[in-house]
């Protein structure tokens, strides 16, 4: 006969449990930060109006990182930009996901011999989802954002622990191709 | 005491509830009109939900501090709000003015906070918030005061709401159709609905006072915005369309309340900030003030 | 447009008459270029500044590599006259120490511009303040990147990981690509179209 004991659950099942909770929320709830640098953000135009509506998914453009769960960066980053995309990443609130758009975050896609862009975004930040294509087709980018929701459903989507875990290692990285992330010069006080 | 206090809080639930549901209805129904399909009817409480499970930083405590202000005062302001004729937690404190006066407490604890964070754009976006708030605050007062002028003088809103009922269903948007316009542009204006969403303005401040806001911040932002709703659309029904005998009667006015300022707003564009406070001093007061005139010395109401 | 090429004969005069300018080019009716000498530049676009071309469109400039020298292109432009202009002049290409006066006190948009010459391409500009500080390129660690003899390839090599593949992503087990056997296919239908000939 099965035991009808209650039998209490131990505080680590308890916070699996909430976070299981937490992450159905999660990702019927992920609230974009488009950080457009290059010309794949022309995909999110149609993805966000009527013609795919990712409203039903529940996702929505935010005005402020702080605010955002996703940060989408829609194309080639030049050092400039990279600067300013891991300011703007660390100042997002924790769990946060990141999507790379377009061959240029893979592989440098057509700039990867320029002096001025980077070639693998990888290095510098950890990217839960990469959506292939120069441009990628809009069905591609509406994909990827449901994988991005299959993998935090899953848990796999662990690119914020990882940030935290090697961290030296990525900081190691941005000092290698930047010198400096933090610049200072009479543009910054 | 301690039944009028638990009434109360369940005042305040409801309206949570009510309008959060109602908000993610209207989010569907303003996709709808633009040709999309719309996210589910409980989306927001999804949203309010996740931001609840996310961590989030402080930026000292004048910033928290400043957020648990603004959600107890609103939901000390909620507490006070007459239901239907029957649900209502303190029976002879609903009176107009106190909504007037609790409101401001959560308006300036979300300043403090916001000024707190420390970032320009949040500061703009409160010096936008209380401008706007001087902008629709005094042709709104003008018709106001003539309601309370006509109902011989009491300000109690469960009391102007049964006043309209025992007059035969003689609603105030009716009897005073200048003021009736008057009163709905300023809702729209305190709710921030599209042409006088100065200070919010996501693409030109950043969302405005909630630039710094992230997770549990937000969340409980978000929980206070929507009982301020719920309160500002409840005081539009009880003085301007004769309250509600029963609950059935409430949830039909907001719900059509609501949608029809959604509909309005989903039509417009942004005013700027100067564009606001002179609309405002121009058409609606001169509404309001002719409204006034016309119903207290000449004594025509319809 | 008979208004539009008055305004260019009229150019043509102005300039002409006054400086000994080297080459006059008419590209259309609203564009016209003049190479002149590097000692005229100034007094050019003085010339230019008090008749009417006030805004100073752009300064840009071009590494003549095997002429060994460097090309400065002015760009100002007139609203009420709509021409725009390129005064041109050639300076000397010398890695080091290339460099020529300021044009700020004609134009002092200029300071941004010099600043940015100076950063893509060595040029120094003495006269400007601050024409050393960096603009766009942050902390930038190299040779000026717009000369002809850097190689971004290699900056891009040693300064950016390269993402490399494993090979069976390019050519599984010696097998046909699909290319190929799609123009195969296609021959063949074109052959039996025609009946066997090509
Ligand atoms: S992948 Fe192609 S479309 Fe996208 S940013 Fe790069 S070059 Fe532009």
């Amino acid at each position: 006969m099965k035991s009808t004991k209650f039998s209490p659950m131990t505080q680590e099942q308890i916070d699996k449990k909430w976070w299981e909770i937490g992450n159905y929320f999660r990702r019927n709830s992920l609230w974009m930060l488009m950080y457009c640098t290059g010309c794949c953000a022309i995909e999110l135009p149609p993805a966000m109006t009527s013609a795919y509506d990712m409203e039903r998914l529940g996702m929505g453009p935010m005005a402020t990182p702080r605010q955002a769960d996703v940060l989408l960066v829609t194309g080639y980053l030049s050092l400039k930009t990279l600067r300013r995309l891991i300011y703007t990443y660390e100042q997002m609130s924790e769990p946060k996901y990141v999507v790379g758009f377009g061959s240029c975050t893979i592989n440098g896609g057509i700039y990867h011999d320029s002096h001025a862009v980077i070639n693998k975004l990888d290095q510098y930040i950890p990217v839960d989802v990469y959506v292939a294509g120069c441009m990628p087709n809009t069905e591609a980018v509406m994909n990827g954002f449901t994988d991005l929701m299959g993998m935090i459903k899953n848990k796999t989507a662990r690119g914020w622990l990882d940030y935290k875990e090697r961290n030296d290692w990525y900081k190691k990285n941005q000092l290698d191709s930047l010198g400096e992330v933090l610049v200072h010069d009479e543009f910054h006080e | 005491m301690v039944v009028n206090i638990l009434v109360g809080l369940g005042v305040a639930l409801f309206g949570f509830v009510l309008q959060t549901a109602m908000g993610g209805i209207n989010r569907k129904i303003v996709a709808r009109v633009q040709k999309r399909i719309g996210p589910k009817w409980y989306q927001e409480f999804i949203d309010i939900f996740k931001l609840f499970s996310k961590r989030s930083v402080s930026h000292g405590w004048i910033f928290d501090f400043g957020v648990i202000m603004a959600l107890g005062g609103i939901i000390a302001t909620a507490m006070f709000m007459p239901v239907t004729a029957n649900i209502i937690a303190f029976e002879g404190y609903d009176n107009f003015f106190i909504f007037v006066y609790l409101l401001a407490v959560g308006m300036l604890g979300m300043a403090m906070s916001a000024s707190g964070s420390g970032n320009p754009l949040a500061s703009i976006g409160v010096m936008r918030a209380l401008t706007t708030m001087l902008a629709y605050e005094v042709p709104f007062m003008i018709v106001v005061m003539t309601i309370i002028k006509l109902t011989g003088g009491t300000s109690s809103v469960s009391e102007i709401a049964a006043f309209q009922q025992i007059a035969g269903n003689n609603w105030f948007i009716i009897a005073l159709p200048l003021g009736g316009i008057v009163a709905i542009i300023s809702l729209m204006g305190m709710l921030g609905k599209k042409p006088f969403e100065t200070y919010i303005a996501p693409a030109e401040i950043a969302s405005g006072p909630m630039v710094e806001y992230g997770g549990k911040q937000l969340g409980m932002l978000f929980v206070m915005h929507e009982i301020t709703v719920f309160i500002e659309v409840s005081l539009f029904i009880h003085l301007f369309l004769g309250g509600a005998a029963t609950l059935g009667v409430y949830l039909l006015k907001y719900f059509l309340v609501y949608t029809a300022l959604n509909l309005i707003s989903s039509v417009y564009a942004r005013f700027k900030i100067d564009q606001v406070v002179v609309f405002f001093y121009k058409w609606p007061l001169f509404m309001a003030v002719t409204q006034a005139i016309i119903a207290i010395y000449l004594g025509w109401v319809i | 447009m008979m208004n539009s090429m008055n305004n260019v004969e009229f150019l043509n005069e102005l300039v002409n008459s006054k400086f000994n300018v080297v080459k006059t080019e008419i590209i259309n009716a609203e564009q016209m270029s003049f190479i002149v000498d590097s000692r005229d530049v100034h007094t050019l676009l003085t010339l230019l500044k008090t008749s009417g071309w006030k805004q100073l469109s752009y300064l840009s400039a071009i590494d003549w590599i095997k002429e060994d020298e460097f090309e400065l292109v002015y760009i100002v432009f007139n609203w009420d006259r709509p021409v725009h202009i390129q005064v041109r002049t050639r300076i000397k290409r010398d890695r080091e120490n290339a460099s020529f006066e300021t044009i700020i006190p004609i134009y002092p948009g200029a300071k941004y511009y010099e600043r940015e010459v100076h950063e893509f391409f060595g040029i120094k500009f003495p006269g400007n303040p601050d024409f050393h500080k960096q603009l766009i390129l942050e902390n930038w660690d190299d040779m000026p990147p717009l000369l002809k003899d850097f190689d971004p390839r290699a900056y891009s090599d040693s300064h950016f990981e390269k993402r490399d593949y494993p090979e069976k992503h390019i050519n599984l087990n010696n097998q046909e690509s699909k290319q190929e056997k799609r123009q195969k296919r296609n021959l063949k239908s074109l052959l039996l179209r025609n009946g066997g000939k090509k």
